[in-house]
């Protein structure tokens, strides 16, 4: 006689497995970057307001609750570049003669100009602002 | 064989934007952050005048606001399409149809606030 | 190297168990005795009741997959060696997939799902015969090769949390072959094959969790093709709206 049993899933399947609590983790990124993204949107906002709402932005971003976010979105968002990068190869499947372009050719060629921006762009930010700060003082 | 065709999913939408959002928060996302977190704070202190007419002036100008527009409402996006998922994987009791709608609904809002904060610079 | 372990078993028979229950067994182990050695030692010397699949003990035909310690793999392939600083090895059933009896799984979904995608060449027109083979460069197999050595075995639908949600996900296997058959440059059976590939619970319930990759035995990279058929799926979107646009039907 078949009396077959069945098979549920719990809601702390995620929990149960590393392999499972990577994943959620990496899902996880999108938390603190949501929030991150909402306090830029505001941002945009009082920019538009004129210069003492902007530094009331400013000072609100330097907040000790807004420092954690951001740290934390800090942390996310370098998460989220390096597994978005894993998988990059596993999509982009570019043929070549006999086979296709090796894996880790495609992550350097994503990582190598990724890493560049993180570093160059802040650089940049720093000197045009300070620029701008030092000429007028 | 009989068999009656699955209905298309409108998924590919939402996961371009989702794409999108995911390759443009790799390349500029820590840059973002560590200019808001690490260079905006460190400027020397004394002349909010002037750093506040550079961002503006940068947002103001085509291209800046077209990149901050991007970088908003993609993140957005994306960050919306993790979240939904999420929330069905953690075995929420709402209904994909209602979580999507929400979520993308949302997002959707939000980029067209920052569409009208940009232009209104 | 050699020694003793615990190998504990879940047990279940549906003609006398209302529910599952665990039976323990000290099995002798040498450098190379695998877990389906083991379980062929328990039905020979101490209970011969103990159902299981199993068949080429060398990781081809697929039969003798379960969880060993909560990790879906291949009884065959996998050797008590390797837990011989543990107590114990726990070993059940496939998850995600209903219990037959003892370690026995119903794998009809899956196979269900292999089926729905048509994994066989479809041509227009077939050739003549005696006109030859369908001819293929290296090159045009190396697109599709790893995703032809999956052997059914199921691991990828124990380990994938999407399927264990909705059994109507076409599952890992499935869009594995899919992906297979759209690859290779002697099939023209794509357009039959996209509508299921299109559908919620084809390419679209996949969130990339990637354990799928991790438990295959043969290397086949499931969660790489079903990603790669969401780019298919997402491409023919798009030709689709427009020709929507254009005032043709809805493919």
């Amino acid at each position: 006689m078949r009396k077959p049993l069945l098979p549920r899933q719990d809601a702390l399947w995620w929990w149960r497995h590393p392999a499972y609590r990577r994943y959620m983790l990496r899902e996880a990124t999108a938390l603190p970057l949501f929030l991150y993204a909402l306090c830029l949107l505001y941002g945009v906002r009082e920019l538009g307001r004129g210069e003492t709402a902007f530094n009331a932005w400013l000072a609100f971003m330097g907040s000790p609750l807004i420092i954690v976010l951001q740290a934390l979105a800090l942390l996310a968002v370098l998460w989220h570049a390096w597994t978005w990068f894993q998988l990059v190869p596993k999509i982009l499947v570019i043929p070549t003669r006999n086979g296709s372009v090796p894996g880790q050719w495609l992550r350097l060629a994503h990582l190598l100009p990724a890493v560049l921006c993180w570093v160059l762009l802040p650089l940049l930010a720093w000197w045009a602002l300070g620029h701008v700060v030092g000429g007028a003082a | 064989m009989n068999r009656s065709l699955p209905r298309r999913s409108q998924e590919p939408v939402a996961w371009s934007l989702f794409g999108a959002g995911g390759m443009l928060l790799a390349f500029l996302g820590p840059a973002l952050v560590a200019i808001t977190l690490l260079v905006l704070p460190a400027l020397p202190a004394g002349d909010g005048a002037s750093v506040h007419a550079a961002i503006l002036a940068a947002l103001r100008h085509p291209l800046g606001g077209l990149l901050a527009f991007f970088a908003l409402a993609l993140t957005f996006f994306h960050t919306v399409h993790r979240l939904c998922h999420g929330l069905h994987d953690l075995h929420v009791p709402l209904s994909a149809r209602l979580v999507g709608w929400l979520g993308y609904g949302t997002a959707t809002l939000l980029s067209l606030l920052a569409a009208v904060w940009l232009l209104g610079l | 190297m050699s020694g003793s372990l615990t190998v504990r078993v879940q047990r279940y028979r549906p003609e006398e168990d209302d529910a599952p229950w665990w039976q323990s067994f000290e099995v002798p182990w040498s450098e190379d005795t695998s877990v389906l050695d083991a379980l062929n030692h328990i039905k020979d010397v101490e209970d011969g009741s103990l159902s299981y699949r199993w068949s080429c003990r060398m990781a081809i035909c697929g039969s003798c997959g379960l969880m060993v310690n909560d990790e879906p793999r291949l009884g065959c392939k996998t050797f008590l060696r390797h837990y011989a600083d543990a107590d114990e090895i726990v070993l059940r059933p496939l998850e995600n997939l209903a219990v037959e009896r003892d370690l026995v799984s119903d794998i009809d979904p899956m196979l269900a799902h292999i089926e729905t995608v048509q994994p066989w060449l479809q041509r227009e027109q077939a050739d003549p015969q005696g006109t030859g083979e369908y001819l293929q460069t290296p090159g045009q197999m190396a697109r599709y090769e790893s995703f032809s050595h999956c052997i059914n075995c199921g691991l990828c639908y124990a380990a994938c949390p999407q399927f264990g949600r909705n059994p109507d996900f076409l599952g890992p296997a499935a869009l594995t072959l899919a992906q297979r058959y759209n690859l290779d440059s002697r099939d023209e059976g794509r357009d039959s094959r996209m509508p299921f590939l299109n559908g919620e619970d084809g390419v679209w319930s996949c969130t990339f969790v990637g354990y799928c990759s991790d438990v295959c035995p043969k290397d086949v990279d499931p969660a790489a093709a079903i990603n790669q058929g969401k780019v298919a799926s997402n491409v023919n979107y798009a030709v689709n709206l427009f020709r929507l646009l254009r005032g043709g039907d809805d493919a």
